[in-house]
């Protein structure tokens, strides 16, 4: 594929920024998603915290399906197919807990938290004890990786390992993990995972994340009232007016992210003046990130999204969400929050506050977003909706390679939105890498770095 | 009938009639009149609740304070979300929804001092809100209120409000509404 | 007590009868209603079981002894 008319008939045209509203609505390439993007992707599903000890577990989802993720009696991590191998029921419909065996309530069949079939009822008289239960343990994700605490686990044995996947995306998804002093994964999860439905495709929330900076326009009242992502009031709007603001899009990754980047120099503001103890944490924490080496002291995170579906805020508030796919038109929305796991009490529920009131159902933020995405959905239906292909047109072009600033250099294809305000270099990111696993028999084809590593080093002989 | 029975047959009543005069507000929109029920350190709260194993009642419930909750409000952040949908530019509650709260099952459960002379008191309720929005978009929520009320003059003031919705996954896709 | 047994709370140190005559004392218990993790005290018909750990499946468990 050449990265231009993708996805067999052109469903996604890169060559003229034209996308089909079928990929949102047609309840076949949805079917077609859920083995070619989901069945064969590295997805989220939880993070170490959720299971600190042997017995924990976590009642989890990839794609449809649901999963578990638990900490067996040595301490190792799994993740397997919430469902007995022997008649399909659940063998466990608890959120989390902690356990010795998941057993099935249908026939009785149990399982040990490193996934072996451990109690076959009857084995000796009815089974004759001819079954082979090594062949029956609790079906088991071909790869998985645990990530300064985040778990992501793949179906697809052939996929590349998990930091491959990532690719030089890596330094994003290290501000949510990293402390905010900069110190290496120090996130933890708050207690409570928020779940609900929303009724449009996943691809809308995973696109907006990727990086759309514009439609701050329909978050206007909750910047009037205050606490929204442009107010003047935002404790961080000094950091950000000094700041560079890009769209960085990893090609071949399929991964984008909307970031700031402070200039060299930049000496941190004071914030938070009414909690004298917040404002000494953060103060704190601010002066140890300049002093640590390395490029994250002068980035900011903001919305992001890693292929195909997880969003990142590392900032304010500091939440993943996942869009797991429930059809065409619905997606089952789970969000995490985090905080660094040795903040004050009072720092945690001061930002547990500001995370509640921002993101999720009752946020005043979120709940804009997922009006739009909602009625956008249901207007992408009709037969002569779908005749109209949306434009992803803007700044189509524009992205350099090798940007730097003030010595600070961005990998993949960046767009400097300073002026711009705003692109959909991003949103055409995601999609070329959503065409190609539509289209790709296999990794092989998928990992394309790998090829281009290949062609280099032969022609480097 | 006991001069402490009828006091509280008749307390019941009256705070069954705020409560019926409180979702009267909140379905004909008359947003800034609820705000005055509300007690200046008022805490408003709504737990997300997990599928827990028989016994393990602990955790079914996020904690406040603590967790992530769906609503772990003040008066200041409940004020915020009216003037949100004041704007009338807050899509998600634009155009408005259509709404009724049903308020049943209306319990005192604890009298300070006594219900002759009541200071405070605490009264649970169930509720069913029905809510419909836009063309077809229809939300059925149902569950309990654990209310802590104040009196204030004639009147009472919510200082607490618990509110156990009876769902796990939330099945509505917005909360811009109060319970 | 004998009949049906929920398994579910039987305290670790319990010893159960099971329909094979077998007598068993409860070693770990996964409360999941279902299974018993025992050791065999006796057995009606086989010797070599005795001082042995299995799972025990809830629907042998035939009386509570202790």
């Amino acid at each position: 594929m050449n990265g231009t008319r993708g996805y067999h008939s052109g469903l996604v045209d890169l060559a003229s920024g034209l996308i089909s509203r079928e990929i949102f609505v047609n309840e076949e390439i949805y079917a077609q998603e859920q083995e070619r993007v989901f069945a064969r992707s590295w997805l989220f599903v939880g993070h170490e915290s959720q299971i600190p000890n042997p017995g924990d577990f976590f009642a989890s989802r990839m794609g449809e399906e649901s999963v578990i993720l638990c900490r067996d009696r040595a301490g190792a991590v799994h993740v397997f197919l919430n469902s007995c191998r022997h008649r399909g029921m659940k063998v466990c419909r608890y959120d989390d807990g902690n356990t010795t065996v998941f057993t099935c309530p249908y026939h009785g069949w149990s399982y040990g938290t490193d996934g072996a079939l451990v109690g076959v009822p009857f084995f000796r008289e009815a089974y004759h004890s001819e079954l082979d239960r090594a062949k029956y343990g609790l079906v088991e994700v071909a790869q998985l990786c645990c990530y300064k605490g985040t778990v992501w686990a793949c179906w697809d044995a052939a996929a590349p390992p998990f930091l491959e996947h990532l690719g030089e995306f890596s330094r994003f998804l290290d501000l949510i993990l990293d402390g905010w002093d900069g110190r290496e994964g120090q996130a933890e999860l708050l207690g409570g995972v928020q779940k609900w439905i929303i009724p449009c495709n996943w691809k809308w929330p995973a696109e907006n994340f990727s990086g759309d900076t514009y439609h701050n326009i329909s978050h206007r009242s909750v910047d009037l009232v205050g606490a929204g992502p442009s107010g003047r009031s935002r404790r961080d709007y000094s950091e950000l007016s000094a700041s560079r603001r890009l769209h960085v899009a990893i090609p071949d990754r399929g991964h984008q992210t909307i970031t700031y980047v402070l200039p060299r120099d930049h000496q941190p503001q004071p914030a938070y003046q009414n909690s004298p103890e917040v404002a000494e944490y953060f103060r704190h924490c601010e002066e140890e990130r300049r002093r640590r080496p390395g490029a994250n002291s002068r980035l900011i995170g903001a919305p992001g999204e890693i292929f195909p579906n997880v969003a990142l805020l590392p900032r304010q508030p500091r939440t993943l969400a996942v869009w797991h796919p429930v059809s065409a038109h619905q997606t089952e929305v789970w969000r995490f929050f985090f905080v660094d796991r040795d903040a004050p009490r009072a720092v945690k529920n001061f930002l547990r506050d500001y995370y509640i009131r921002y993101s999720g159902p009752a946020g005043m933020t979120e709940q804009d977003d997922m009006e739009n995405w909602n009625y956008a959905h249901a207007a992408s239906r009709g037969v002569i909706a779908r005749r109209y292909p949306y434009t992803y047109e803007m700044g189509m072009g524009h992205a350099v390679a090798d940007y730097e600033w003030e010595g600070l250099r961005m990998p993949g294809r960046v767009v400097d939105l300073t002026k711009a305000q705003a692109s959909e270099e991003p949103m055409r990111n995601l999609y070329r890498r959503w065409a190609q696993f539509m289209e790709a028999d296999s990794w092989d084809e998928l990992a394309t770095w790998r090829r281009e590593a290949a062609r280099e080093g032969l022609a480097a002989q | 009938m006991s001069d402490d029975r009828v006091a509280q047959l008749l307390l019941t009543q009256e705070i069954a009639q705020f409560l019926y005069a409180e979702a009267e507000l909140l379905d004909e929109r008359r947003h800034d009149e609820w705000l005055a029920l509300l007690a200046e350190d008022i805490r408003y709260w709504m737990p997300m609740r997990r599928n827990v194993k028989f016994g393990d009642t602990e955790r079914e419930f996020t904690r406040e304070g603590e967790d992530i909750s769906w609503f772990d409000e003040g008066k200041d952040t409940l004020t915020r979300r009216v003037r949100q949908i004041q704007t009338g530019i807050h899509w998600a509650e634009e155009p408005r929804s259509r709404i009724t709260h049903m308020v049943s099952n209306v319990q005192l459960l604890t009298v300070t001092p006594d219900a002759g002379m009541p200071r405070e008191v605490t009264a649970k309720s169930r509720f069913l809100i029905y809510r419909n929005r836009v063309e077809t978009e229809t939300d059925l929520l149902v569950g309990k209120r654990e209310d802590t009320l104040r009196r204030d003059g004639d009147g009472w003031l919510i200082a607490r409000r618990k509110i156990i919705l009876d769902q796990n996954v939330l099945l509505t896709k917005n909360l811009t509404f109060f319970f | 007590m004998s009949g049906i047994v929920n398994v579910r709370d039987l305290a670790v140190g319990t010893r159960v009868m099971l329909g094979s005559g077998a007598e068993v004392e409860i070693v770990s218990n996964p409360k999941d209603g279902v299974w018993l993790f025992a050791r065999y005290l006796s057995s009606a018909d086989d010797a070599a079981l005795v001082g042995q750990e299995d799972m025990i499946f809830a629907q042998d468990v035939v009386e509570v002894r202790s």
